[in-house]
C-alpha cells in the first residue's frame, strides 16, 4: 500500500550515489537530470550531514534538463555538460549519473560515456532515478558501476598480494560519521597486518577503485555493503566477509579476528594487538567510574539509527556500557526478507532484555515511539530532537540527518569510536542532569 | 467550456485503422456546411492533415518549439480544404524523448497562443496516435480538453483491444472532468462479421456506433490525388458515408461513460466470435444477421 512518509531520512538514489562519488578525490559527478535534483541533494543531504559542504553554490556540474529536453531528449544537453564539464573541472574520472526525469523518458546515457570514452576521457556511469531506490541502493548502483567499468579504463595500481582489504557498506553522509569510522577501522586492520582500501573518505582517490580487483578480501560492514562484495566474488572470486554491524568497542576485535583468520595470520600477533587496544579502553572506562554513578548511566535508552549502526552502538551500550535497552528503530530501508536477520548478539540483547525492535522512517511514528517507551536516554537523528526535549530525556545526535550538529573525523566505530562515544554520552547525561 | 470555443472531439483508436482518414473527412464536411474547423493532428507522425492540404509540407508545433523560442499561429498552421485550419503537433525523433509530453506541451502551446479564443473554431477535431499506451496520450481526453471523445475501430480483435483500452482511459478520467464517450466508428467494413461483431462489442460496452463506413476503394484513390473524399469523389457513396458521420456529431449531443470488459471477459468474448467466425466460415448455418 502506498503511504507518505514524514520527514524522511533516506534520501534518493541519485544522492546515495553522489555521496558515494563525492567522497572520492578527482572523481567528478555529473548529473544528467532537472536541477532540482542536485539542489536538493545540496540543502536536503550534504547541508544536513553535518560534514563538510564547500562554501557558496552545491558545486555539483548538472545537465539542467527542461521540458524541451523531456520532449526532444536531453541526451546532447548532457553530451554539452560533459564537454563543459572536462574543460572547466580537472578531474581524474567523469562519473555521470541520472534522475528521474531523464530515465523516464530513455537518454542514451551509456552512449554518452562511451563517447566521452572515445575522446579519451575517462567517463563512467550509473542509471540513478530515484525510482529505482533510495538512497543505500544508490551508494550499491555507484559501487557497481565503478567495479564493472573502471577495469575498461585500464590504469593498474597493484595492491600488496594477499593483504589487501575492500571495505564496504558504510554509505558516506548518511553515516554522519563515515569518514571517522572508516579511518579507524582502516587503523584497526592495520594494526593486524591489513592494507586496509578505505575506498571513500580523507584523501581516497580513483586509485583505490582501480586497485579494487586485487583485494584478497571484502568485507561487508553492513547489507549494504554485500552486493558490492557478491559482484567482485562473481567477477575475480574475491572471497567476502559479511559482518553486518558496526564494530564498536570490544566488538572490533571481534572483527579483527574474524578478519585476521581470513587472511589466514598469525593469531598471536592480532591478539597482542587487541589487547593492548582493549587495556586502553578499559583504562577509560575505570576513569570514568566516579561519573558513571553520579551522572547514572546506568539508564534505559532508545536507539533510532539503520540497522549496522543500532546493532554495532547497542551491542556496546548494552554489553561494555550496562545501558538498558528499552526499543531500536531500525531506519534503513531494508529489503523483506532482510529485516529479521540481527546480528547475533543483537539479537541476544533484545530477547534477554526485552527490548522492543521497530523499522520505521516516518519522523511522526518514530516520536510516538519514544513517547510511548518514555526512556532516560534518546539516540537518533535530528528529527528525534523535538520529541526527547518533550519526554524530558538527554538526547545524541548520532545518525542522519545531524542538522545542527558538526562531525570531521570523529568516530563511534572502533576503539577510539567506543571512547568519543562514552565522551558524547557521558557529556549528554551531564548536561542533562544539571 | 464556452461557446465561443466550439466543440472539443478526440479521435482515438489503434495504429493505422483509419483515424485520420476519417477525421479529415468529417472536418472536410464540417468546413463545407460552413463551419469554422481546426483539426489538430496529435501524432509524431504529423500525417493527419496531409490529406485536407494536398500533401503539402507543414512544420510541425514541436519542431517549430523547438527551433525558436516565440512561436506564432502561422508558423504552425496551414489553410485546407474548405477552410479547415491544419495543425501538426509533431514529436521527437523516434525512440528519443517523450511523445506523450509532446503532445501535451504542444496542446499548452496552442492554449497560451489563444488560438482557440482567436480562431473562434465551432470545431476542433483532435486525432491521437494510436493506442492509449501512457498518460502522456490521454491528455487530449484529460481535464476537459476535449468534450467527447469517439473512437475507430475495425473488426479486427486487435483494433477492438485498443478500443476497449480508451474505455478504461475515458472510465478513469470522465468522472474528474474528463471526456465522455461520443461513441464507436466502424470502418472498414467488409467481412459480413465485421458489422455484428462491432455491434455486440459496443452493446457489451453500453456504447452506441455511430457509423459504419464501407472498406472502399475510393478513399485509396483520393489519398492517391492527396485529397479526402469529400473534395475528389464528392458525389461517391463513400462521401455520402461521411456526410452522415459528420451530421451525428454536429447534432447529437448524446455522451456515455463505456464499460470496459476486463482481461478475462475481453477474451472469453474474442473467443465466442472466433468460434462464431469459424463456423460460418466452414458452412455451419448461425442466425447471425448480417450474414
Ligand atoms: N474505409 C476505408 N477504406 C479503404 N481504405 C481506408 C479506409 N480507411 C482508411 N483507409 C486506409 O488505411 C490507411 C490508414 O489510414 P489512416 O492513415 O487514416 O489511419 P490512422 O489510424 O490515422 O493511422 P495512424 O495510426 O498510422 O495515424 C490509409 O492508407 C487509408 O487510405
Ligand atoms: S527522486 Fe528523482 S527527481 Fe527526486 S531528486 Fe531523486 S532523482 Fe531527482
Ligand atoms: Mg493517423
Amino acid at each position: 500500500m502506498s503511504h507518505s512518509i514524514d520527514g524522511s531520512r533516506n534520501s534518493c538514489a541519485l544522492h546515495g550515489a553522489l555521496q558515494l562519488i563525492e567522497a572520492i578525490d578527482g572523481v567528478v559527478p555529473v548529473v544528467h537530470s532537472n536541477s532540482g535534483c542536485g539542489f536538493q541533494h545540496f540543502l536536503g543531504v550534504n547541508r544536513a550531514s553535518g560534514s563538510g559542504v564547500a562554501c557558496g553554490s552545491p558545486p555539483v556540474s548538472s545537465s539542467n534538463v527542461t521540458e524541451k529536453h523531456v520532449v526532444f531528449g536531453g541526451s546532447s544537453r548532457l553530451r554539452e555538460q560533459l564537454k563543459n564539464t572536462v574543460k572547466v573541472v580537472d578531474g581524474d574520472l567523469y562519473f555521470i549519473v541520472s534522475g528521474c526525469s531523464t530515465e523516464m523518458v530513455g537518454d542514451d546515457i551509456p552512449a554518452m560515456a562511451k563517447e566521452g570514452r572515445d575522446q579519451s576521457f575517462p567517463v563512467v556511469f550509473a542509471n540513478t532515478p530515484g525510482f529505482r531506490g533510495g538512497v543505500h541502493h544508490g551508494y550499491q548502483l555507484a559501487a557497481r558501476a565503478l567495479i564493472d567499468q573502471l577495469p575498461e579504463l585500464r590504469t593498474t595500481h597493484p595492491g600488496t598480494p594477499g593483504k589487501l582489504v575492500n571495505i564496504w557498506g558504510i554509505v558516506p553522509r548518511q553515516d554522519p560519521f563515515w569518514a571517522g569510522n572508516l579511518e579507524e577501522i582502516g587503523r584497526l586492520l592495520e594494526g593486524i597486518g591489513v592494507e586496509p582500501n578505505l575506498l571513500v573518505g580523507n584523501g581516497q582517490d580513483s586509485s583505490a577503485w582501480h586497485r579494487v580487483p586485487q583485494a584478497a578480501l571484502n568485507l561487508a560492514l553492513s547489507f549494504w555493503g554485500e552486493a558490492p562484495a557478491e559482484r567482485l566474488a562473481e567477477l575475480y572470486g574475491t572471497p567476502s566477509l559479511v559482518f553486518g554491524e558496526l564494530p564498536v568497542g570490544s566488538n572490533s576485535g571481534n572483527l579483527l579476528r574474524a578478519v585476521g583468520e581470513q587472511l589466514g595470520f598469525d593469531p598471536e600477533r592480532t591478539e597482542t594487538f587487541i589487547q593492548a587496544e582493549e587495556i586502553r579502553l578499559h583504562r577509560h572506562l575505570a576513569a570514568l567510574a566516579d561519573t558513571y554513578f553520579r551522572a547514572g548511566f546506568q539508564r534505559e535508552f532508545v536507539l533510532v539509527g539503520e540497522r549496522a549502526q543500532a546493532a554495532g552502538i547497542g551491542t556496546f551500550l548494552v554489553r561494555t556500557l550496562g545501558l538498558i535497552p528499552r526499543g531500536f528503530v531500525i531506519t534503513d530501508d531494508l529489503p523483506d526478507g532482510q529485516r529479521e536477520l540481527l546480528p547475533h548478539a543483537f539479537g541476544d540483547i533484545i530477547r534477554e532484555f526485552g527490548a522492543r525492535l521497530f523499522f520505521s522512517e516516518d519522523r511522526a511514528e518514530i516520536a510516538e515511539i519514544v513517547r510511548e517507551l518514555k526512556p532516560g536516554l534518546v539516540l537518533g537523528s535530528a528529527l528525534e530532537e523535538g520529541v526527547a526535549r518533550e519526554i524530558g530525556a538527554p538526547f545524541l545526535k548520532l545518525s542522519f540527518p545531524l542538522g545542527d550538529r558538526i562531525v570531521l573525523d570523529r568516530a563511534c566505530a572502533g576503539y577510539r569510536g567506543a571512547a568519543t562515544l562514552i565522551e558524547d554520552i557521558g557529556s549528554a547525561l551531564l548536561a542533562g542532569s544539571r | 467550456m464556452s461557446e465561443k470555443k466550439g466543440k472539443h472531439i478526440a479521435i482515438y483508436g489503434k495504429g493505422g485503422i483509419g483515424k485520420s482518414t476519417t477525421t479529415s473527412n468529417i472536418s472536410a464536411v464540417l468546413a463545407e456546411s460552413g463551419y469554422r474547423v481546426i483539426q489538430v493532428g496529435c501524432d509524431p507522425k504529423s500525417d493527419s492533415t496531409t490529406i485536407l492540404r494536398g500533401g503539402n509540407d507543414l512544420p510541425t508545433v514541436l519542431d517549430t518549439l523547438r527551433e525558436q523560442s516565440k512561436v506564432k499561429l502561422e508558423d504552425i498552421s496551414a489553410v485546407g480544404f474548405g477552410g479547415v485550419l491544419c495543425i501538426e503537433a509533431g514529436g521527437p525523433v523516434p525512440g528519443v524523448g517523450c511523445a506523450g509530453r509532446g503532445i501535451n506541451a504542444a496542446v499548452e502551446l496552442l492554449q497560451d497562443l489563444k488560438v482557440f479564443e482567436e480562431y473562434k473554431p465551432d470545431f476542433v477535431l483532435y486525432d491521437v496516435l494510436g493506442d492509449v499506451v501512457c498518460g502522456g496520450f490521454a491528455v487530449p481526453i484529460r481535464d476537459g480538453i476535449a468534450e467527447r471523445a469517439f473512437v475507430v475501430t475495425s473488426s479486427d480483435f486487435m483494433a477492438v483491444f485498443a478500443a476497449n483500452n480508451l474505455f478504461k482511459a475515458i472510465n478513469k478520467y470522465a468522472p474528474s472532468g474528463g471526456a465522455r464517450l461520443g461513441g464507436v466508428i466502424a470502418n472498414s467494413i467488409q467481412a459480413p462479421h465485421s458489422r455484428p461483431l462491432i455491434d455486440d462489442f459496443a452493446r457489451q460496452a453500453g456504447v452506441p456506433v455511430i457509423g459504419y463506413v464501407p472498406r472502399s476503394m475510393t478513399v485509396a484513390q483520393s489519398e492517391l490525388y492527396g485529397k479526402t473524399v469529400i473534395e475528389a469523389l464528392p458525389g461517391s457513396e463513400q462521401a455520402d458515408v461521411y456526410r452522415n458521420l459528420a451530421k451525428y456529431i454536429d447534432e447529437s449531443h448524446d455522451s456515455v461513460i463505456p464499460k470496459a470488459l476486463n482481461g478475462p471477459e475481453l477474451k472469453k468474448w474474442a473467443r465466442s466470435w472466433g468460434d462464431r467466425i469459424f463456423e460460418a466460415e466452414t458452412g455451419v448455418v448461425q442466425n447471425m444477421e448480417s450474414i
